[in-house]
């Protein structure tokens, strides 16, 4: 092997600084990305299985148009275009310092590049949420969605009360995944400057070159994250009724 | 013709394909080139590990899912990283960029391959094997010639979307400044600092165009389910 491995040159000093914040700035991203996808997840579902079809259309190209294009163009179009199409007045507030907004560990929250992640991750998972949800609602079997009629709901009481329940059921840990999959995706946010641990990891490696160890502590951080998030969102799971058992491990990346 | 979209008619053939005529391969189709050259060799690597997984019991089996539960667990633009300057420190030398990004898609995707073909080789029914192995067929032979040949038929949908991500993920080959059709636009982008949103609009339509053909495949794909036509 061509190289000795040295951890004190990453777990020390500057880096290890640098690699907590970025740690930290991960997390926050990820908290206020999946805030954003689960409310807009709401609303595209909802739009999706509306009874007015141009709703239903409009929401499934929008759905196509996010499905379709990488993660990362459309950061680099929020970041780069979208910004610049924002009213001077609000690009110059987002430009200014918010001592008031900023996270402890020196993380500013409004920024162009923590917004842009934010909205980025967020509207790209809640596609993906939504069509997972949506899934779980095409698996049920018709007589479900016939029998709440004959009772006399209607088409927003019976998804409410009897159809919406089961199919997060069946495709929470889908769900949860895409949630696990949105704290991956937020390391592309080094491609428009957020500093978190890929960024951070990048900037050990170019400051004193323990490449190696920068990036096994970087993927550790990563595995740690994953692992805890979906520890914790697997414990809210719903508890299935039908006595099926719970299939799949603890991990579901 | 608008200054928006003189931008893109300018640059048409540094997007599409580089600098092909001074040999350097780039834009769009350096992208498409290296989806194909990694979903060829994820296609071969997790099909082999499929059949590996197949016959394999305890230890080796459980290996294999922590393996590509690893792979799956951690970003990609990680994989990237550990091939790019991990191969290097290995073996020595160094090696182009474009390769330890097909090696890395490779890699990744081949995860993803080997449990898509498992459970394609569990959905068949368990009568298919038994009446195999019934005629006299081993194990070997009950796999290659009457469970794979079927379950890699009704796989083709599930490659396809695979390989519709294999040109998403491309878009990552920037970390480590390969030419393709990203790198190239955010090139463009920062050359002339005018029209950000023309460009990027332009890139993304390019990736649409590629995944939305083949996600209307899939469904064309999916509605009629193919039966093996030697029956």
């Amino acid at each position: 092997m061509g190289f000795s491995v040295d951890f004190a040159g990453v777990l020390s000093g500057a880096p290890l600084h640098w690699l907590l914040t970025g740690f930290l700035t991960t997390i926050v991203v990820t908290i206020a990305a999946s805030l954003v996808a689960s409310l807009l997840a709401v609303i595209l579902l909802g739009l999706r299985i509306s009874e007015s079809r141009a709703a239903r259309v409009g929401a499934a190209g929008l759905i196509e148009l996010f499905r379709n294009t990488p993660f990362l163009v459309q950061m680099m179009f929020w970041y780069f275009a979208a910004f610049g199409l924002l009213p001077t007045g609000i690009r110059d507030w987002i430009n200014a310092e918010h001592s008031w907004a900023t996270f402890p560990g020196n993380i500013p929250l409004v920024s162009p590049e923590f917004i842009a992640s934010t909205w980025g991750l967020g509207i790209f998972s809640a596609v993906f949420i939504a069509e997972e949800i949506r899934a779980g609602l095409l698996a049920l079997p018709k007589g479900q969605s016939e029998a709440a009629q004959s009772q006399g709901f209607g088409h927003w009481a019976s998804l409410r009360f009897i159809l919406l329940p089961q199919a997060l059921t069946n495709s929470f840990q889908s769900v949860v995944g895409q949630y696990l999959n949105l704290m991956k995706l937020s390391s592309l946010a080094t491609a428009i400057g957020l500093a978190e641990i890929t960024y951070q990891v990048r900037q050990i490696e170019s400051y004193n070159s323990h490449a190696i160890e920068a990036f096994a502590v970087g993927t550790s951080l990563y595995l740690l994250l994953g692992l805890a998030m979906g520890r914790l969102m697997l414990a809210f799971a719903p508890k299935r009724r039908d006595g099926r058992n719970e299939t799949g491990a603890g991990n579901a990346a | 013709m608008p200054p928006e979209l003189d931008i893109i008619w300018r640059n048409i053939d540094y997007l599409l394909w580089g600098r092909l005529a001074q040999g350097e391969l780039g834009g769009l189709l350096l992208s498409v080139v290296i989806a194909l050259a990694s979903g060829v060799l994820a296609l071969c690597v997790g099909i082999a590990l499929a059949i590996l997984a197949w016959f394999s019991t305890g230890p080796v089996r459980r290996v294999l899912f922590l393996w590509a539960d690893l792979i799956r667990g951690i970003p990609l633009i990680f994989v990237i990283f550990w091939v790019y300057f991990l191969v290097p420190a290995l073996f020595g030398g160094n090696i182009p960029g474009t390769v330890s990004v097909i090696l890395a898609l490779a890699w990744f995707t081949s995860a993803a391959v080997m449990y898509s073909t498992l459970s394609g080789l569990q959905a068949l029914s368990g009568g298919q094997r038994e009446a195999a192995l019934s005629t006299g067929l081993s194990e070997i032979q009950t796999l290659v010639w009457v469970l794979l040949p079927q379950a890699l038929i009704n796989l083709v949908p599930s490659y396809v979307s695979l390989f519709a991500s294999l040109i998403k993920d491309t878009s990552l080959a920037f970390i480590v400044n390969v030419p393709e059709l990203t790198m190239v636009a955010s090139q463009v982008n920062n050359r002339t600092q005018l029209y950000p949103t023309t460009i990027f609009l332009f890139t993304a339509a390019m990736y649409f165009v590629l995944c939305g053909g083949l996600s209307l495949l899939v469904r064309r794909l999916m509605r009629r389910p193919v039966t093996a036509s030697w029956d």
